[in-house]
């Protein structure tokens, strides 16, 4: 593992570049005298924990927000951005951390959002919208997203597809891809992996933000380190230990704490023939005291899962049975009040799970007003107290427990989100996603935090669009596809490999 | 208007084809007239304040009342203070082909479109209280700018035509507002001694017109009289609470100030109490019964004010201590001469009287 | 390459086109199911059917309404509010009533003139707004009260004489002229929504941020948002004038909720981004069908108010639940 730093002088002039830049939010240095440069032809990595500053710094060079020192410079001539129109003009185009579809509008109306097709009188023509959107979905081997779908109605990932498609299809020659892949499947970074070699190929610059280590092995030719809003190091080559260890300015340990024995104890919730929405009759029992994982495809009845499992979606049909007891759980209230409590922390936490202009505090402390209230009034120290161990818990970096949650880094504002959960202190964890943009030593934490709540005897159901992870975290792992349970895979020795091939195994085998 | 002349009308416009079907009448038949009973409907705009309550309280026992119990076949309908309802509703009264339609309007202008319709169909339109503009309408009123005129001579000859007075206005945009203006300034010009010290806007509203008094008289000097549009209780409690006398007052015929008049809270105003009358509208029936059996002419009617002054108010019969203040005491004409008789439980619930009711026209 | 796997559970056009518009579907069906109520409850207290007299003044009626309407959805689409709407309309009625005099030339350059004042007026706002960075509800508020002022003064006192040919043009009562105004409205909607000022409306009402992103002028297209609005306030003054032959300074002052509630029931959401003008349309004819509703029903006036409210509740509720279970189930 060789710690080299790539040589300064001599080099070609970067594609972009930007030179001693800062940018504070309120007393909030987000961005502190960092400088950076991407070169056309590479993929350039930029790491670093929730929070160290990436999507504030690839904001500023894409134009979203200016800084407030320093100076952005495209192919050697300094620029001056003030919106983000002003880099697309300059062939720099982003994907943000946090999606910029626009909700309500379809697929196709995104896609082609300020180059839209005209056709007599110079007005939108729609049948050619959807025609271009389509072909342009075609064009990258994407044919399971409909260019008609409202935007509001796709899983995530299908939003992050088409996010990426949008930024690529404009022929980006400095392309931003701002953690991509958070809410991607294996297959799908896949492909994201082979437009971006495709790019590179054709000279285009692309830096790319990721928390898992495989991947930025896998693509970045080059690799930029961030700590606490500045840059601590450039490589070509850098060994994860040492990358996590320079990120954070201590050493962390292996990446997967070890996994406790698989408990045979009593079941904590059973699932029967559970029908609805986008599930087919599935079945499943969680013990007390178990990690059960949840794998598959993206768009495979995850999601609803989960929902009906939280109250938040009805099934049609099956029974769902709580510590031997036949319940139904008709909304998240219910779920959080049925027995021993049921708790989901959801996949955008943008849209289902916080409220972003609210404090930090009152987003963890909402599920638990009722108990630290006396008399309707909320008891203000047992708040505190509360959510500042919580936020220490989980090194939630804001600068307060009363800044705004919108505030915060995308991790962090995941982390909140989990506290919440934590605080409600229910028994049945539907932890989903959880470590979706969440940096190496955060997600360490989590997986000992899941061991450690496991160990008390709590049962967690837990999907991830992270093989890897369910197959080190998870005591079983179950994969759905189409709805259905496809495969029941025993965790010790499990690979993310096989999780990834029952999932894909067609459905005649 | 005949189809033939509408259809062209279409053409020429270029929307024949998008209005193909269904107009075969544009106008209704003529309605054969002089049927009792008569259908007269009773259009007002906004039943927000205790005025209109009690004008439609008293149409509705008019109703109940011979001789317009067996006359008359009565309706009345409420439109706020949205002249596109009101036009609504009046269509629909036109459609329904009453014989006449009374209205409180919500605009002197905005309703005439639709009032020359209803006339040039045959139906009587009578306007009153805020009356409309169109020709066509008979119009039942008092005159305005002598309310103005006769408020402030009072206070005048009171204050011996010199010293300070406040002018409290209403509701700007109306003609009644600039009527009764401007029979008060008339006034004040020919008393030299006279200074109106400040003049501001009481929206016709005991709670505005106490806000509006209370902002203002802390950077007044001494005030010798007050000429208020309405809302007069409003601002003389303003006096009070800024521990200032109470000086003579022309007002309006709330129950609330004819309580000072008499001595309430512990202070007792010398005043003249001018109301609008809500009888207008028993006048207006009566104006449409009477032309519609052809006993009276075609023609406007303009009652004089009903007043009392601090010498003349009468308890029990011009002002009731245990109604409340936003009560209009003129509900019924006194004295003599009086135009409409009526009991007290009329104008509150809108209940009959005993006997007739007698309402009588001035001479056309 | 690799593509991620393929559920190609494609829905047919028509039936994204369904479900996307539901609101407007959904207000559209309101508005027939309302005139089918009128159209049975006149039939039985009038042994009739409504014909063209009916037909006509609920058209005019309705027509400045409707014009108010199309004016506030295009505010409201960004996720802001005009509450100047009356204030415009009064103030432009104000000064169509001193204006406009006997002459064809006088006619029409004093109606473009104050269709320019009114967009002019909606410019303060669109400045206020969108340079200023000032909520809507505050900075419309407060115009509202200062237009209002400005068209007392301009008259002072109701009156004016608007040429009966003005009116014969703008709100004939001899035949519904006014559909043809009410067909070019949805016609000039349709245009509207596939020009680039119509996409960048519903994108920042959809997520001011997120089209900020993406290159869209938020400034500029609340500009033209409220400038479009005053536009059409405007012409709802025009319209009113029309009707009464006369102006009168405030009798747009209802207009500024009722508008409100017309979009509502039209379908288009107060959160920005999702609805359609031609729904604030039908909203404000089913505000004049209730009225129509309620009259001939004859129930009592004092309880008009509180039917009027109810019918409100249950017609929004009746379009929300309806679009959510299709939602589901689709
Ligand atoms: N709009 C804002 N207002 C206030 N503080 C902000 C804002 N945006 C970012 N910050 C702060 O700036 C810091 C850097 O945030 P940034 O989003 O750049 O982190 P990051 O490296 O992208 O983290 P993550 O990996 O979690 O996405 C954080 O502490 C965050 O709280
Ligand atoms: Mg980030």
């Amino acid at each position: 593992m060789s710690l080299a730093e790539s040589a300064g002088a001599g080099q070609p002039v970067p594609a972009i570049e930007g030179v001693g830049i800062s940018r504070a939010f309120g007393g909030v240095r987000a961005v502190q005298d960092a400088s950076f440069a991407a070169l056309a032809g590479e993929v350039h990595a930029l790491v670093g924990e929730n929070g160290a500053g990436k999507s504030t710094l690839i904001k500023i060079l894409g134009g979203r927000i200016r800084p407030d020192a320093g100076q952005v410079r495209v192919r050697g001539a300094a620029v001056l951005l003030n919106s983000p129109h002003d880099a697309h003009r300059l062939g720099a185009w982003t994907v943000f951390q946090e999606l910029t579809l626009l909700p309500a509008m379809t697929v196709a109306e995104n896609l082609l959002l300020g180059r839209e097709p005209r056709g007599r009188l110079g007005l939108i023509d729609r049948r050619a919208m959807e025609r271009d959107g389509e072909a342009m979905l075609a064009g990258l081997g994407i044919h399971h997203i409909d260019p008609l779908a409202l935007v509001q109605d796709l899983p995530l990932a299908e939003r992050q597809i088409v996010e990426i498609v949008r930024a690529i299809t404009q022929d980006p020659s400095i392309l931003f891809l701002d953690e991509p892949t958070s809410s991607l499947m294996e297959r799908e970074v896949a492909w994201l992996f082979g437009q971006i070699r495709r790019l590179r190929a054709a000279g285009t610059a692309i830096v790319f933000t990721s928390h898992r280590w495989n991947e930025i092995v896998s693509i970045a030719d080059r690799i930029t380190v961030c700590r606490g809003g500045t840059n601590v190091g450039t490589f070509t080559e850098i060994g994860e230990d040492e990358a996590v260890t320079l990120m954070t300015g201590r050493r962390v340990g292996s990446q997967y704490p070890p996994r406790p024995p698989a408990p045979a104890g009593e079941t904590a919730l059973a699932v029967r023939n559970l029908s609805g929405e986008g599930v087919h009759d599935v079945s499943l029992e969680l013990r007390k005291g178990e990690i059960l994982g949840i794998g598959g495809l993206a768009g495979h009845g995850h999601r609803e899962l989960f929902f009906m499992l939280f109250g938040a979606q009805q099934p049609t049909g099956g029974e769902i049975r709580l510590d031997g007891k036949p319940v139904r759980i008709a909304s998240p209230r219910a779920a959080v009040r049925t027995g021993s409590g049921i708790a989901l922390v959801p996949e955008d936490r943008k849209t289902e799970g916080l409220l972003l202009a609210m404090s930090v505090r009152d987003n963890m402390s909402l599920t638990i007003l009722s108990r630290i209230a006396s008399v309707g009034v909320i008891r203000q120290a047992t708040e505190q107290r509360l959510c500042r161990g919580i936020m220490e818990m989980l090194k939630v970096r804001a600068a307060g427990l009363a800044s705004p949650v919108g505030a915060l880094s995308g991790g962090n504002q995941q982390k909140v989100l989990l506290g919440r959960w934590l605080l409600a202190d229910c028994r049945t964890l539907l932890l989903y996603d959880v470590t979706r943009g969440v940096d190496a030593a955060t997600k360490h934490e989590i997986y000992e935090l899941m061991t450690r709540l496991a160990g008390e005897g709590r049962s967690i159901m837990f999907y991830s669009s992270d093989a890897e992870e369910l197959a080190h975290q998870a005591h079983r792992v179950l994969v759905l596809r189409e709805g259905r349970i496809a495969a029941e895979l025993d965790g010790t020795g499990l690979t993310a490999e096989d999780i990834v091939a029952a999932a894909m195994r067609d459905r005649a085998a | 208007m005949t189809n033939n002349v509408s259809r062209r009308g279409l053409l020429q416009a270029g929307g024949a084809g998008l209005l193909a079907a269904g107009f075969t009448t544009f106008t209704l038949p003529a309605k054969a007239a002089g049927k009792k009973p008569y259908r007269i409907a009773l259009s007002n705009s906004y039943i927000g304040n205790k005025w209109r309550i009690e004008m439609e309280n008293l149409f509705k026992a008019g109703l109940l009342m011979e001789p317009y119990k067996s006359d008359v076949k009565g309706s009345w309908f409420n439109s706020g203070n949205d002249v596109s309802k009101q036009s609504q509703q009046m269509s629909n009264l036109i459609a329904e082909r009453v014989d006449a339609i009374i209205i409180n309007a919500a605009s002197p202008t905005g309703l005439n479109g639709i009032i020359r319709q209803a006339t040039s169909r045959g139906i009587l339109v009578v306007s009153f209280d805020n009356v409309v503009t169109a020709p066509t309408a008979l119009k039942v009123n008092t005159n305005q700018y002598k309310f103005g005129q006769m408020g402030a001579e009072w206070v005048a000859e009171k204050i011996g035509g010199k010293g300070n007075v406040i002018m409290v206005t209403g509701v700007a945009g109306t003609f009644v507002d600039a009527d009764r203006n401007k029979g008060a300034e008339d006034v004040w010009k020919k008393h030299p001694g006279i200074t109106v010290v400040n003049k501001f806007t009481g929206m016709w509203d005991s709670a505005t017109a106490e806000r509006n008094a209370a902002a203002v008289l802390p950077s007044l000097p001494q005030i010798d009289g007050i000429w208020c549009q309405g809302g007069t209780d409003g601002v003389l409690k303003a006096f009070l609470a800024a521990k200032r006398p109470l000086p003579p007052t022309a007002g309006e015929g709330e129950n609330g100030f004819r309580k000072f008049m008499t001595g309430y809270m512990g202070q007792k105003v010398q005043g003249i109490s001018i109301g609008q009358p809500p009888f207008l509208v028993l006048i207006s029936l009566e104006l449409a019964r009477s032309v519609l059996d052809g006993s009276r002419p075609k023609g406007d009617v303009e009652i004089p004010f009903p007043f009392v002054t601090t010498d003349t108010v009468k308890v029990g019969e011009t002002v009731f201590p245990d109604l409340p203040d936003s009560f209009f005491a003129d509900f019924t004409d006194s004295g003599d001469n009086a135009t409409v008789k009526i009991c007290v439980e009329a104008a509150l619930n809108g209940t009959a009287c005993a006997g007739r009711l007698n309402v009588v026209l001035p001479k056309a | 390459m690799a593509a991620p796997q393929a559920i190609a559970t494609r829905r047919p056009r028509l039936a994204h086109a369904m479900l996307q518009s539901a609101p407007l579907l959904l207000s559209l069906a309101m508005l027939a199911a309302s005139i089918v109520v009128y159209c049975a409850i006149y039939l039985a207290s009038q042994h009739r059917l409504p014909g063209g007299f009916e037909l006509t003044s609920t058209v005019n009626n309705t027509m400045p309404l409707a014009m108010a309407a199309v004016g506030q959805s295009f505010v409201v689409l960004t996720r802001g509010i005009d509450l100047s709407v009356g204030g415009i309309i009064d103030l432009t009625n104000a000064v169509a009533a001193v204006a406009i005099h006997d002459s064809p030339a006088s006619m029409v350059g004093w109606s473009l003139a104050i269709l320019a004042i009114g967009a002019l007026l909606g410019l303060v706002n669109g400045l206020l707004v969108a340079v200023g960075r000032l909520q809507p509800i505050l900075v419309t508020l407060a115009t509202l009260s200062i237009f209002q002022g400005i068209a007392i003064r301009v008259l002072p006192q109701p009156g004016g004489a608007i040429p009966d040919a003005y009116g014969a043009v703008l709100a004939n009562v001899d035949a519904p002229i006014s559909l043809i105004y009410v067909a070019l409205l949805v016609l000039g909607w349709r245009v509207f929504r596939r020009t680039r000022l119509g996409v960048s409306i519903f994108a920042i009402g959809n997520d001011e941020p997120a089209a900020a992103a993406n290159g869209i002028d938020v400034r500029r297209t609340k500009i033209a948002a409220y400038v479009l609005s005053g536009t059409f306030s405007a012409a709802a003054g025009l319209f009113l004038a029309a009707a009464a032959t006369a102006g009168d300074a405030t009798t747009g002052n209802s207009y500024t909720l009722t508008s409100i509630v017309a979009i509502v029931l039209g379908g288009v959401s107060l959160f920005g981004g999702r609805g359609s003008a031609v729904g604030g349309i039908a909203g404000a004819f089913v505000t004049s069908m209730i009225v129509n509703i309620l009259f001939f029903s004859h129930i009592d006036p004092l309880y008009q108010n509180f039917y009027e409210g109810l019918f409100l509740v249950l017609a929004v509720t009746a379009a929300a639940g309806i679009g959510h279970y299709f939602r589901r189930r689709a």
